[in-house]
Parts: structure tokens; C-alpha cells; sequence
């Protein structure tokens, strides 16, 4: 199976991902049965999130959801420490990997060591994020994402949309015709055949893999355990068929004791999907122990760095607080009417937008433009079941681009500055522009501006009399 | 306590999970008699005191139903579903449920595999009502409680499997179970 | 009347000689400078020449921020809020001199070009009065992002205390419980800017507010918390899709069955109407303030 991501040296963006921000934004508004798929998806979100409220008192369980994230990442460096004692009690093996390289070095030599053929994979943003599956391919092996979504997009070639429902921009016909393409024969055309056809396609790999990949969403330093949430079962089999289990995980996703991780397990699943309850969360502490029968027989958990030590301190730590239930994205008009591939990053959406360009560095160009396809509308903050306020950092995050776009702006801005910090500079500003807008004006209103102004007419007018005549 | 328990079977109800109560004397011939309605050939059970006690193997066979225990002495294809008979189910014993949300807490030992519910098209668990805790915090602080030896691997069952990929509409049996029967013995 | 409150007689200033394209002190409303109240401002009551009004130690007397883009675009909305105050029974006072709050360098990520700006709006509006600005997305700068803007400069206390002291026109209005008395009004809906529903939180002072205008109907629109795609230099940036979102606010605006959207921001205004103007969508757009100061 071919991959469908192409590895940029050292950093997050997806390579394979062509033109600017503003082109892929375009393309995505061309397409016409997006921006309903999305938008129908983001209101049944949102209905379900109220029934929330009203079923849990939602609303309240997030203030102390973010009150606990806040004080992980304060004790970050000794939560970290005893995760790491507890695994290695538990047999498991622990490597804290400064960046992706390292990360993928570790899984690529353990599994070449092992003599592994085949990797069965359940979905998992870190994995996205360092590009193991490149990783794994360029060393010859046969990498299967498992998760139904994920594995549509794998035979589909493409990245996913949303970091809980990949596929969500993809119908049962086009699926159908994937499933057909993979197994060369008679695939049902109903949702239930289909989900049934990939059941049993996929179990054929879940008895050959010798080693199981997961992500984690939380890991609970007082016991050593990694907890991984899912719907479809396939985690577990993930976790369970293989002789190897590498769990990958970012270095801030870890709360202190079971209290913690009992509160947070509920908020996930009810940010998410409106859903009181995922269907399996998976508590694994090391593997198989004497005298079981099934789990693995090596436990490995790979943390990943990866530039997220050094926004501890910094005026983006709170980002560091992120579950990844992907709630921003299904709450952002952006996102809602472009999707996620748009991005051209694994994390999309208005986390995505701030925390992909920390982890690349403000210079990179598949980044740094992110910050601003933003109206900075605030309805992401609103959605965060842990109170990062995303809008903030939004702003922030432009602060820090280092964009040829936000340079030239620098310019404009500059001289803005030098010109209306001042009564009489600015008036005189006014007074010309006033002028302008009469001269070219004269019907009410301005169809065309020169300049920085012509964004503004190439979709819109400007009333030059106000209220706008009709 | 049966407070606990007719809110656990409620809240299975919601997760399309079903239910049925039970004394201890006839849960064994109750969970047959679901399989057998279910077109179930081979049952896989956990290696449990209870399920001796509640007679189940004996009443599986007297309906014959193929039974087998954990560990199962099977290659991986046929754990799987991918050889041998298709219509299996695995029993489980949960160590704690949630009522709230219910949720089953499954325990992996040598005699509770961890993964028996999910490779099988079908799932039975016998559930002591005294096990049935109000909270997911009360069952994790029960199950991670100090001094505990922490089990290697514990899973939370809200439901039988499913997934929304295909165009957001919830699709059962994905990659677990198609059904979960829950029997709870009073 | 409310005791304690000046009142003004002469509400209603007619329109200066040039409409908006006059060069004048505070205003640019072609008024004489009056007589400066505590350093440079002009009072605002009224349409005559005649010096401040002796000021009554009761009085509740506010400063108004025009906002630039009123000043740009539209200074009959600025009026109509000090038209608005005044018929409230408040007296207004148009600091001379100001410029803009400097939200636009701040929002697209120049916090130190936004600071000299807003440095200078800091000096502009010292005193005690609150000041009163009929945009919840400048009141939004000045109140959340002041204290983020200033922290650790030597101006930070200053900024602190004009951030506590400023507040949106109509949630002003709510705070003291004033009513404008505008002139009847026919169906409206209600677009709620991000600013004002999320920034400062408030869904309401608006609606309370156009509930006290006769024969005034509001009727709802769908997804009322949806931004509209202005977002600033958003709209330059990635007008493509500033104008979809812009297209779906005007469509649901239109929807809601009232002939004109009303809300208490400019910017999103003139995205809502410059886009439904050039897409030939029959919807009007007014500032709140002009229907409440009416």
C-alpha cells in the first residue's frame, strides 16, 4: 500500500500539499458538496453538545477539565518522570524523542530488530504529525490504518479532514468504489455492507501484523497507564493482536492520578461528538503479563517533544492544555466551509492554525500564512472544553509569523502608526480618504479600490454613503 | 442498589446494548437462551468462578452451543472470525459497571483475555448487580485504588461497536462486537 | 426624567455644512470648538455655539469614542450615538483629537505599531468619566486586549484603568438603565457581532435596547452566533472566503423576514451590505445607533 504522506525534512506540514493557502482555500470553496457535508456535521455537533449541557451540566464540567490541563503542564517535567517509572515498573519500555526523526529512528529500528513485516495502525495525531507512516514504508514495510475512516483515506490517497472523523468529506458511493479497487471484487453498496466488507479486510491484517501502533490521549503518571479512546474496536485489537504494542504520544498529554483522568475521559468524548461516552477507552499499563494469554508481549511508549518543552513558560502554554477532541474545528466558520485538507497540515482548524506553526518555527511556508485564515471570530474559544482561548493565541500566533505577507503588512502598518498616533495626521488621512470616497463613490457606492483596498472590491462594494443605499 | 441497577439498564438501553435481570440460579440459562436466539454456534468464556456458578456452560451445551474457554487454545485467524464458525460470542465477567454511562469495566487477567468481546461478532456479559458503581470516577478510584496491583490492561464498554466515517451516520460492528447482551444477576 | 441627570434640550444637531468631508476639531461635523472641559474635549450637547454647559457634580457625563471607522465611513453613526446619549439625558463630551483604539495593528499581529496608537487613544481619554463607543469590537480592544497590549510597559496602569472605564454603547445603556425615546421603527433583525457576543459576552444589550423603540420588531435570524467573515484584514486577506461567509449571514438575515440587519459593529455592516450589494441581495444595514438615536 503506497502512503499517501510525503515526509518534509524536520517538520509538520504534509509536503505533498501544493500552492498557497489561499489557493487551496479557493479550490475548497469551488467545491460544492463540501461546505454542506461540513456544515451539516458542525451543526449536529453543536445540537449534540447542548443536549450535553442540559443532560451533565457540560458547561461546568470544563471549568475544572481546564483548571486540571493547567496544571499538568506546570508540573509537566515531574509528571513526565513518574509516567516513565511507572511504565518501565510495569515491563514496558520508555524513549522520550526530542523530535520526529528521533521518534521514527526508535519504531523503525525496533520493528527492522524484530524482523516485523507488517504494522497495523489505529488513528493517532502524533503518528500523523512525525510521519511514521512514511517512516515505516521508506524501510519496507506494509503500513495498515485501521480505523475505518483513516483506512478509506489511506486507499483514497489523501489527508484527513478532521482529527476525530477523517472522512467525513467522502460519500458511501466513493467509498464503495475504493473497497472495490482494494479487494478486486463484489463490494455491497449499503453503509452496513460496507462497514462489515472493511471489518473482515481488515482482520485479515490484524492476524498478520506483528506490531500494533496507537497514539494516546492521555497517559495517568500515577499508575503508568496510557489511555486510548475509540469507537470501533480497533484500537483494541491494535493493542491486543500484535506481538508489539508502540504507543506514541505527545510529551503534554499526561494527568496526575485516576481523579484526573476519570474527569477529563468524560469531557472528551462530550467536546468531540456530544457523546456521553466513547464505545472502548482502552486503560493499558505494559503488556501481557505472566500467565495471560493475548496482549502483547513488548509495550513500548515513544513521547514525543517535538519543540513542545519550550511553549512551557512561554505566552502559548495554555495550548499546551489541548486534548485533541477536535471541537475548534467543528465550532470554526473557516473550517466549516473549507475543511481540514485545506490546511495542509495534520492539525487543522484553529489549533491547527496556532500550533503547527510553533511546532515548524515562524518561517516555515507551510505554516506561517495559517494564523491568519482566521476571522478571529472567538466561537473556537467558546468550544474548547479546556479553556484555551484560542482567539488570543491566534493573534498572538501572527504576532510571531514570519511571512513575507505579514512583513509588507509590517510596512502599511508602520506608516499607519507614524500616521494616526496623531489628531492632525490623522484627520488629514480621513479628510483624503473622504475625498476619495466621494469622487469615486458618486452612485453610493465604490465598486473598485486601488491598492490594499482592492481585496476589499474584488468581492465586495464599499457604500460611500452611509447607510448604503439599496 | 437496584436503583444502581435499573439506571445501569437504562443506560444500556441508550448505548443499543441489551439487558435482561436474572437471579443467580438462572442467569446461566438466560444468557443460552439469548445466544441460541442470536444464532450463536461457539461461545468463548472468560475463565471466571462466576460462570461456573451461574451454570452458563452446562446450559450452553444443553443447547448446544460449542463452548469454549479462556484461553482458547486457536490460532489468531480463528480469534478472529477469519476461520471456523462466524457466529461467536465472548463472555465476559465485568470487575465494576457504570451506571451513569453504562459502562462495563473488563479486567484483563490470565483468565479474562483482552481482547474476548471484541474479536467476537457477539458479546454477553454476566454482571453481578452489586458491582454496578454510579460514576466513571468511582469505578477508576475502585479500579486504580491504592495498594491494588493495577491490572495490565482494563477496558471500558459502552456499547457494541460502531462508527460514523461513512457519512456520519452511526454504523454498527465495525471492527467489535455487533451486539453486547448484558445480563444482570441480582 | 431620571434625577441626577442633566438634561439636554436641544438634542437633534443638524448636519454639518459638508457632510463628512469637514476638517474640524473634535467632531467632523463642521461645529465650532466650544469651550474645552478638562483639557481639549468638546461638549457635545446640542447644535448651537454657546459655551459647555455649567456642569451639575450629579451629572452623568461620559466620553465618546468615534471610532476611525465611523470617521471613515459613515460619522452619521458616531452622532447618532451622541444624539442617542443626549436624548438619555447624558452629557457627551468628543474628546478632541482622537484617532482609533489601534485594533486593526493589533489584530493582524503588530502589537508595537498598535501600542503608539493606542498610547496615544490612552492620553486622549484620561479623566474618570466612562467612555462610551459604539462598536463592541473597539470597546472589545480597549477592554480585553489594553491590558494584554500595555503588560510591563510603563503606560500599563493608565491603560488598566481606561480599559475599565470604557464601555459599548448599548451595554451602557443597559448599565444604567436609559432609554434614547427613538422614533418608531418597523421590523429589524439583529446581527450580533463576534466581538460584542463573544469578546465581551453580552447577546442582549442590544435586543433590550431596540425593545424600548415603538412598534420596533426584532426577528431572529438563524445561526445569529455565526461570524459574518469580516474579521478585519480577514477580509482582505482571504476575501474569497470572507464573502461565502458574508453571503451566509446576508441569507439568513434576509430569511429572518425583517427588510434591514442592524448590529453594533460598522466593520461587519459594511462586509454584510457591500456584499449583498455587489450579489444584488435586497437588505438593508443601519447601526444600531442610528435607529436609537432617531
Amino acid at each position: 500500500m503506497s502512503s499517501r504522506r510525503r515526509r518534509a525534512p524536520g517538520g509538520v506540514t504534509y509536503d505533498d500539499v501544493t500552492g498557497t493557502l489561499r489557493e487551496r482555500t479557493l479550490t475548497a470553496l469551488r467545491d460544492p458538496g463540501l461546505a454542506a457535508n461540513l456544515r451539516s456535521a458542525g451543526t449536529a455537533w453543536a445540537e449534540q453538545r447542548e443536549v450535553m449541557d442540559r443532560d451533565y451540566g457540560f458547561n461546568e464540567m470544563r471549568d475544572r477539565a481546564r483548571d486540571i490541563r493547567r496544571a499538568n503542564i506546570r508540573a509537566l517535567p515531574a509528571l513526565l518522570t513518574q509516567l516513565q517509572h511507572r511504565v518501565r515498573e510495569n515491563g514496558g519500555t520508555v524513549v522520550r524523542a526530542a523530535d520526529a526523526a528521533e521518534a521514527c529512528r526508535y519504531i523503525v529500528g525496533l520493528a527492522r530488530a524484530r524482523g516485523v513485516g507488517m504494522v497495523a495502525k489505529s488513528k493517532s495525531m502524533a503518528t500523523e504529525e512525525i510521519k511514521l507512516n512514511d517512516a515505516l514504508e521508506d524501510a519496507g514495510l506494509e503500513v495498515v490504518e485501521t480505523d475505518l475512516g483513516e483506512w478509506i483515506l489511506q486507499l483514497a490517497h489523501e489527508h484527513p479532514t478532521h482529527i476525530i472523523a477523517p472522512a467525513i468529506h467522502l460519500n458511501k458511493e466513493e467509498v464503495a468504489a475504493l473497497f472495490r479497487a482494494e479487494s478486486n471484487g463484489d463490494v455491497p453498496d449499503d453503509r452496513e455492507g460496507l462497514v462489515a466488507h472493511a471489518r473482515m479486510r481488515l482482520r485479515e491484517k490484524f492476524a498478520q501484523a506483528e506490531m500494533g501502533i496507537s497514539g494516546v490521549n492521555l497517559a495517568v503518571a500515577a499508575t503508568g497507564t496510557v489511555c486510548i479512546v475509540e469507537n470501533e474496536g480497533n484500537i483494541r485489537l491494535v493493542t491486543s493482536q500484535p506481538r508489539i504494542h508502540v504507543a506514541v504520544m505527545g510529551m503534554e498529554r499526561v494527568v496526575a492520578d485516576w481523579d484526573e483522568a476519570a474527569h477529563i475521559l468524560q469531557v472528551l468524548p462530550m467536546a468531540a461528538i456530544g457523546y456521553d461516552a466513547a464505545n472502548y477507552v482502552n486503560l493499558i499499563s505494559g503488556p501481557r503479563r505472566e500467565g495471560e494469554a493475548d496482549g502483547p508481549e513488548e509495550f513500548h511508549l515513544v513521547i514525543v517533544d517535538g519543540g513542545r518543552g519550550a511553549l512551557r513558560g512561554s505566552e502559548f502554554e495554555e495550548a499546551l492544555s489541548c486534548i485533541r477532541c477536535g471541537a475548534c474545528l467543528y465550532s470554526c466558520p473557516m473550517w466549516r466551509n473549507v475543511g481540514g485538507q485545506t490546511y495542509g497540515s495534520p492539525y487543522s482548524g484553529p489549533i491547527g492554525a496556532v500550533i503547527t506553526p510553533l511546532l515548524e518555527g515562524p518561517s516555515s511556508p507551510g505554516s506561517r500564512d495559517l494564523p491568519f485564515m482566521s476571522s478571529v471570530c472567538g466561537a473556537c474559544g467558546d468550544a474548547c472544553p479546556v479553556g484555551i482561548p484560542l482567539q488570543d493565541l491566534l493573534v498572538k500566533a501572527r504576532a510571531r509569523s514570519r511571512s513575507p505577507a505579514t512583513t509588507k503588512a509590517g510596512w502599511a502598518f508602520r506608516l499607519w502608526s507614524l500616521l494616526w498616533r496623531r489628531g492632525l495626521t490623522y484627520r488629514l488621512t480621513i479628510v483624503g480618504w473622504r475625498l476619495g470616497l466621494r469622487i469615486r463613490g458618486r452612485g453610493g457606492w465604490v465598486h473598485r479600490l486601488p491598492g490594499p483596498g482592492r481585496a476589499w472590491t474584488s468581492v465586495r462594494d464599499l457604500p460611500s454613503r452611509w447607510p448604503p443605499r439599496r | 442498589m437496584s436503583a444502581l441497577a435499573d439506571q445501569m439498564a437504562a443506560s444500556l438501553g441508550r448505548r443499543k446494548a441489551t439487558w435482561e435481570m436474572a437471579d443467580p440460579d438462572g442467569a446461566g440459562r438466560a444468557g443460552a437462551r439469548w445466544m441460541a436466539d442470536a444464532g450463536v454456534v461457539r461461545a468463548v468464556l472468560a475463565d471466571d468462578p462466576l460462570v461456573e456458578r451461574v451454570g452458563l456452560a452446562a446450559a450452553l451445551r444443553a443447547v448446544g452451543i460449542d463452548v469454549l474457554w479462556w484461553p482458547v487454545a486457536l490460532g489468531r485467524r480463528e480469534i478472529l472470525g477469519l476461520e471456523g464458525p462466524g457466529d461467536v460470542c465472548g463472555v465476559t465477567v465485568p470487575a465494576l459497571a457504570v451506571a451513569e454511562r453504562g459502562t462495563l469495566v473488563l479486567e484483563a487477567s490470565p483468565g479474562h483475555g483482552r481482547g474476548i468481546d471484541v474479536t467476537s461478532r457477539h458479546h454477553v456479559a454476566l454482571l453481578p448487580a452489586d458491582r454496578i458503581v454510579g460514576t466513571l470516577g468511582e469505578a477508576l478510584a475502585r479500579t486504580y485504588a491504592a495498594g491494588r496491583p493495577t491490572p495490565s490492561a482494563v477496558s471500558l464498554v459502552s456499547g457494541p461497536s460502531r462508527s460514523s466515517d461513512i457519512e456520519k451516520i452511526s454504523t454498527l460492528g465495525a471492527h467489535g462486537s455487533l451486539t453486547e447482551h448484558v445480563v444482570i444477576i441480582r | 426624567m431620571r434625577p441626577g441627570i442633566l438634561v439636554h434640550t436641544m438634542a437633534g444637531a443638524p448636519a454639518g455644512p459638508t457632510p463628512g468631508l469637514a476638517l474640524d476639531g473634535g467632531g467632523s461635523d463642521g461645529r465650532a470648538p466650544t469651550t474645552a472641559v478638562g483639557g481639549g474635549v468638546e461638549a457635545g450637547s446640542g447644535g448651537g455655539r454657546h459655551p459647555a454647559p455649567l456642569l451639575d457634580s450629579t451629572a452623568m457625563r461620559v466620553l465618546l469614542m468615534r471610532t476611525c471607522l465611523s470617521d471613515a465611513i459613515a460619522p452619521k453613526v458616531w452622532k447618532a450615538t451622541r444624539r442617542a446619549l443626549e436624548r438619555a439625558g447624558v452629557e457627551v463630551r468628543v474628546p478632541r483629537g482622537q484617532t482609533c483604539c489601534g485594533q486593526p495593528a493589533w489584530n493582524s499581529g503588530h502589537p508595537g505599531q498598535a501600542r503608539a496608537v493606542a498610547r496615544h487613544t490612552i492620553k486622549v481619554f484620561a479623566g474618570t468619566e466612562e467612555v462610551v463607543v459604539p462598536s463592541g469590537s473597539c470597546s472589545a480592544m480597549v477592554v480585553h486586549s489594553y491590558p494584554d497590549l500595555f503588560r510591563g510597559e510603563p503606560d500599563e496602569a493608565d491603560a488598566r484603568d481606561l480599559a475599565a472605564r470604557t464601555v459599548e454603547f448599548t451595554q451602557f445603556l443597559a448599565r444604567h438603565d436609559l432609554d434614547p425615546r427613538a422614533k418608531p421603527c418597523g421590523a429589524v433583525t439583529v446581527h450580533d457581532s463576534c466581538h460584542m457576543l463573544r469578546a465581551l459576552g453580552d447577546g442582549t444589550s442590544a435586543r433590550a435596547a431596540l425593545d424600548r423603540v415603538p412598534g420596533l420588531e426584532v426577528r431572529e435570524m438563524a445561526n445569529t452566533d455565526q461570524c459574518c467573515g469580516f474579521g478585519g484584514t480577514f477580509a482582505l486577506n482571504y476575501p474569497e472566503l470572507s464573502a461565502r461567509l458574508g453571503d451566509q449571514k446576508a441569507h439568513d438575515a434576509v430569511n429572518s423576514g425583517a427588510p434591514e440587519v442592524v448590529a453594533c459593529d460598522l466593520g461587519c455592516l459594511m462586509h454584510i451590505a457591500g456584499r449583498a450589494h455587489r450579489t444584488g441581495t435586497a437588505l438593508r444595514a443601519r447601526h444600531i445607533a442610528e435607529v436609537l438615536g432617531s
